[in-house]
């Protein structure tokens, strides 16, 4: 999906687990997510501190889209 | 960590394994083993399961080879054994205390019931659960169709977690286990079948042998990857839940007497029953040939997580204990599919990166037409590799005469769907819905061809 999109000229941010998947399938700008089963949250938070973990999360995927690559870049 | 108890000095732990063989199964009373006819107590045996609190009933019945008969959902497939090792029971760590590293194993003996299982049903846990057909094109995927069932259906009380719920199921499918094969022992028939089997020695014992050894044949080790990921995907090592602990060596008939076993309620095609375990033909082959054609170096489990970091850190560990066998070459079996590809790939190019050869079994899932990628990860390192076959072929199935369990749950099952019922009463269904089809230890004859 990550690809199909910027084929079409949108950049796409792929949050991922697994980063070298992510790699292996030719995502571009990858930001690494917490879990397989919880990729945006961590459920052993409390819910102040896991807001802050979803909202940086977000905050990273919109860094690295306004980030100009040059090849497949792991925004960690 | 040693494997065989300090006064047994340099000898390798040797197992006998006695092989019963079982023709036919029936209930009556007393259980016993007559001529190869299995009979079982089934008042005894249903009183036994229903006297844990969770079960509300405990249901048998019987499926032979040929018949029209379909299991749905199979949670797990288990050969009835018993350890006379002394002090190493069978199922090590369930129904009692154990730990392998503070005395060791001695030799000893392991009988087996061959040619029948105990395989547990019910209601459904997890969604990738899956059949056996006892007949027709469905058994065809598996070694199952050949073998005498006793099932269990087993319903648990109301209001149980999916969790409780797996685990009341997989403590049934054990105690029934050990019911029959300690009722067959009580009066142990003559005819059985003996094999010998020959552990590897202790690395860094005085009589292990080095690297390319001395004898000229080259060193094989096994790295055995576990499911592991929670959420219904677990496995045990003697009764340790796998993705708590690192990875580590084992003796390899250790899995002979069940110190491995299948908690897993998904990916029916490409999960290890406990069967499967107990009968991994990738330890018994290289046990088989160790010390002729090859000297097998030992074998490593690991697990498979659900973090990053975890798989990396899995991996690397997995990677030095494989090395520290001082193997030429490693076979790394997967179990499951999907992110389990990336545990594959980190634990092949670890120990490429040792200068140590791999070796990688794995099925893929390379859509119902063959042509998408069949793995999600990949690496330059993996450049041999065992295909195991596509789970997503379609495969139809005609109806079955009976159904053990319950098969309303087929168009929920992984690899079904809401058209996979057809007008004629067949079902139309990828062999990922088919208990061990596509089994990465090598247990069936598929595979797939590159065009």
């Amino acid at each position: 999906m990550a690809k199909e999109i910027e084929r079409a000229g949108i950049p796409v941010a792929h949050i991922c687990s697994i980063i070298t998947i992510s790699q292996t399938v030719g995502a571009n700008r990858i930001v690494p997510a917490v879990a397989i089963p919880h990729p945006l949250g961590n459920p052993r938070l409390p819910p102040g501190e896991e807001k802050e973990v979803r909202r940086n999360l977000v905050k990273k995927a919109l860094a690295a889209l306004q980030t100009t690559i040059q090849e497949q870049t792991v925004f960690s | 960590m040693s494997y065989a108890r300090p006064h047994a000095g340099v000898q390798p732990v040797t197992h006998l394994w006695r092989k019963i063989p079982v023709s036919d199964l029936g209930f009556s009373s007393p259980t016993r083993l007559e001529d190869g006819k299995l009979s079982i107590d089934i008042d005894e045996l249903t009183g036994l399961l229903q006297s844990d609190p969770n079960v509300r009933e405990a249901r048998l019945a019987i499926a032979r080879p040929g018949e029209s008969v379909r299991i749905i959902p199979v949670k797990d497939v288990i050969e009835p054994r018993l350890s006379l090792i002394p002090g190493v029971p069978v199922f090590p760590g369930v129904f009692s205390a154990w730990n392998p590293d503070v005395d060791g194993i001695a030799s000893g003996e392991i009988v087996s019931l061959s040619g029948m299982v105990v395989t547990t049903v019910g209601s459904i846990v997890g969604f990738q659960e899956g059949l056996i057909d006892m007949s027709g094109p469905g058994a065809r995927y598996s070694l199952f169709s050949g073998k005498l069932h006793l099932v269990l259906d087993v319903t648990v009380r109301e209001g149980m977690g999916r969790h409780d719920h797996e685990r009341t199921v997989r403590l049934a499918g054990l105690k029934a286990s050990n019911y029959i094969a300690g009722s067959v022992m009580k009066h142990p028939p003559r005819t059985d079948i003996r094999e010998t089997l020959v552990n590897p020695e202790s690395p860094g014992s005085p009589a292990s042998p080095g690297r390319a050894g001395g004898k000229g044949k080259p060193r094989i080790a096994y790295l055995y990857m576990l499911q592991s990921q929670g959420l219904l995907h677990d496995t045990y090592y003697c009764g340790v839940d796998v993705k708590t602990m690192p990875p580590r060596r084992i003796l390899p008939t250790e899995a002979l007497f069940g110190a491995i076993l299948s908690g897993n309620c998904v990916s029916a095609c490409d999960k290890n029953t406990t069967y499967h375990h107990q009968n991994n033909p990738i330890l018994l082959d290289l046990l088989r040939r160790h010390g002729t054609d090859l000297e097998f170096a030992g074998c490593v489990i690991t697990n498979e997580n659900v973090t990053l970091g975890d798989k990396q850190r899995s991996s690397t560990l997995a990677a030095e204990l494989v090395a520290s066998l001082v193997p030429d070459g490693v076979i790394i079996s997967k179990e499951g599919f999907g992110n389990p590809d990336a545990d594959l790939m980190m634990n092949c190019s670890k120990i490429e990166a040792h200068g140590i050869k791999t070796v990688l079994l794995t099925d893929e899932f390379a859509g119902q037409a063959g042509a998408s990628q069949s793995l999600v990860d990949t690496h330059p390192k993996a450049d041999a590799i065992v295909s195991t076959g596509n789970a997503n072929e379609v495969t139809v199935l005609p109806p079955m005469e009976k159904v053990i369990g319950d098969d309303r749950v087929i168009t929920t099952l992984a690899g079904g769907s809401s058209k996979s019922r057809l007008p004629d009463g067949s079902i139309a269904i990828e062999l990922q819905a088919l208990i061990g089809s596509t089994n990465q230890l090598g247990f069936e004859r598929l595979s797939s061809r590159f065009k």
